[in-house]
């Protein structure tokens, strides 16, 4: 089965974000909140109403720190909408892009002609429950100590750093590209320009992660909303079409009892992405890749197969700003922008339209025709991550 | 008293019917991994069945407790409320070991200075109670 051509992101919106934690008298904003704003805005985007999605799709991406099994019904009943089909979003940061390709099949079978995608989060000011962790993280990481995906990603970080000899100076021009960008939009949280020495002299968090290797954890909320090519071309904007699509979930490469924690399945999702495109690498316009860390960013740019692996050079010759020939995490990536829980995974899919709408002002990738978008999420033990997704999206197909 | 009531607790390991042999060879000194009788593939973590053959006939056996660093990081900042308990030891070693037989393990190292920590260091485990009855296999140099 193949999705090219099949469905069109037709609406994005997306709320600022912020870091506020609801301590006495300071303004506070709930997750239902963030969530009914995101979808104002994709409305308005798109030029369409609440009303045209009673009968259609509805999907909504659980969150770390406001979910209950029921998530996306309590979506419908907060927005006031009747789905026809009501998906959920349980693939952590990898549900963005997921449900693009989930979405364009209900649609391309028929099911539904419209699907609106959203997802919100407030971790500040909305702590929640305690989460519920998966087993081996409760019995065989906690005990230890071992302090989420900022220790998990440095044991990955620790072990690229020994297989590829790369130093901070590469890590770092990561960093300080995806800053600059930030630095040209609007919407971007950390804006004021890193110096690689800033970079290199921030704390450290968890060795060798520093500050700017993390994501910034924020509240906001940010929905998209995918159609028939058919319905595409009859509304407000430019459609943006989903030209390849894949997904691989608790990837093992090697043995799943010792894994090789430096190949994600982004191999395996990025593969099946192009395949399904039928366009090869030298046809990609830009980038936007789920980015928690730095390391990850260049893990994934190694699978999709811009580089060989550990590959130094490519990293030290290549320019990656949007003028460059590898353009990155053109609006400054949730490093920069602010990650609110699951939500993150939306930016990419947002900031690829803008750039494929040709809507990136500043920081426009020139003539931007077809970007990979990709999303990861959950951090498995002994490995890297357990969902991960790649689409192709592009302007025409 | 007073400070011991304070103290923050750690998350201890939940025993369930799949895990509760390796924590019982735990606390008798032994470090046990399940191993399939049908394709003879380790298991790590613990399952029910086999994840590369699906056989329920996982045997519970012995390992050397020898390895290597494969990875580590220096933990130097607490996240997350469920880990405060953590706070007073910091900054302390977290890792990956590489056993002589194949399993990768997550542990902490210790017995030893953190800046003398190095990827591929030989380790051994040594169990640690963490709390009544619970054992934590630990690695230190070897
Ligand atoms: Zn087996």
């Amino acid at each position: 089965m193949s999705l090219r051509g099949k469905a069109a992101i037709v609406g994005v919106g997306e709320t600022p974000v912020d870091r506020l934690g609801g301590k006495p008298g300071e303004p506070r904003k709930v997750t239902a909140e963030y969530l009914a704003w995101a979808v104002r805005l994709a409305l308005e985007d798109a030029g369409l109403t609440k009303k045209d999605f009673d009968g259609q799709g509805l999907a909504a991406i659980y969150t770390t720190n406001h979910s209950q099994p029921f998530w996306p019904e309590e979506v419908a009943n907060i927005l006031g909408i009747t789905p026809a089909v009501s998906l959920g979003g349980g693939n952590g940061g990898a549900s963005a892009v997921s449900l693009l390709g989930q979405a364009a099949a209900m649609i391309d079978a028929g099911v539904v002609d419209l699907v609106l995608v959203v997802a919100a989060a407030a971790p500040f000011s909305e702590h929640g429950r305690n989460r519920a962790e998966p087993a081996d993280t409760r019995d065989f990481e906690m005990p230890f100590g071992v302090m989420g995906p900022n220790c998990k990603i440095s044991f990955v970080m620790s072990r690229y750093m020994h297989e590829s000899g790369m130093t901070t100076d590469h890590f770092g021009k990561i960093a300080v590209t995806t800053r600059y960008h930030a630095s040209l939009n609007p919407d971007a949280y950390l804006r004021k320009p890193l110096t690689l020495e800033e970079y290199k002299s921030a704390r450290l968090i968890s060795d060798p992660i520093r500050l700017y290797d993390c994501v910034l954890p924020a509240n906001g909320g940010k929905a998209y909303i995918m159609a028939s090519p058919e319905r595409a071309k009859t509304l407000r904007k430019p459609p943006v079409y989903l030209l390849g699509w894949g997904e691989c979930h608790n990837a093992s490469a090697g043995p799943r009892f010792r894994a090789n924690p430096l190949i994600t399945g982004i191999r395996e999702s990025g593969k099946a992405a192009f395949e399904m495109a039928g366009i090869s690498l030298s046809d990609i316009d830009f980038l936007a890749l789920y980015d928690d860390y730095v390391p990850i960013v260049m893990l994934q740019i190694e699978d999709l197969g811009f580089c060989k692996k550990n590959d130094k050079e490519f990293f030290e010759r290549t320019d990656f700003t949007f003028k460059g020939e590898l353009p990155i995490q053109t609006g400054g990536g949730m490093i920069n922008c602010g990650q609110p829980s699951t939500t993150g995974g939306m930016l990419h899919v947002i900031e690829a339209v803008r750039q494929l709408r040709g809507e990136g002002g500043a920081r426009q990738v020139a003539g931007a025709k077809v970007g990979v978008v990709t999303g990861l999420g959950a951090v498995n033990y002994g490995k890297n991550f357990g969902c991960t997704a790649a689409a192709i999206l592009g302007k025409q197909y | 008293m007073a400070d011991e009531r304070r103290e923050i607790p750690k998350p201890l390991p939940e025993i369930t019917p799949v895990t509760q042999p390796f924590w019982e060879a735990a606390a008798n000194g032994k470090l046990v991994m399940q191993r399939c009788r049908a394709c003879r593939s380790w298991v790590w973590c613990p399952r029910p069945a086999c994840v590369e053959c699906g056989s329920e006939k996982l045997e519970w056996t012995p390992v050397s407790g020898r390895g290597n660093v494969f990875a580590f990081t220096v933990i130097r900042e607490v996240v997350g409320r469920a880990l405060r308990g953590f706070e007073k030891d910091i900054p302390y070693v977290t890792a990956w070991i590489d056993l002589e037989e194949g399993p990768r393990i997550c542990s902490n190292i210790v017995g030893c200075p953190i800046e003398k920590v190095a990827i591929g260091m030989p380790v051994e485990v040594v169990f640690e109670e963490a709390g009544p009855g619970i054992f934590l296999p630990k690695f230190r140099p070897r």
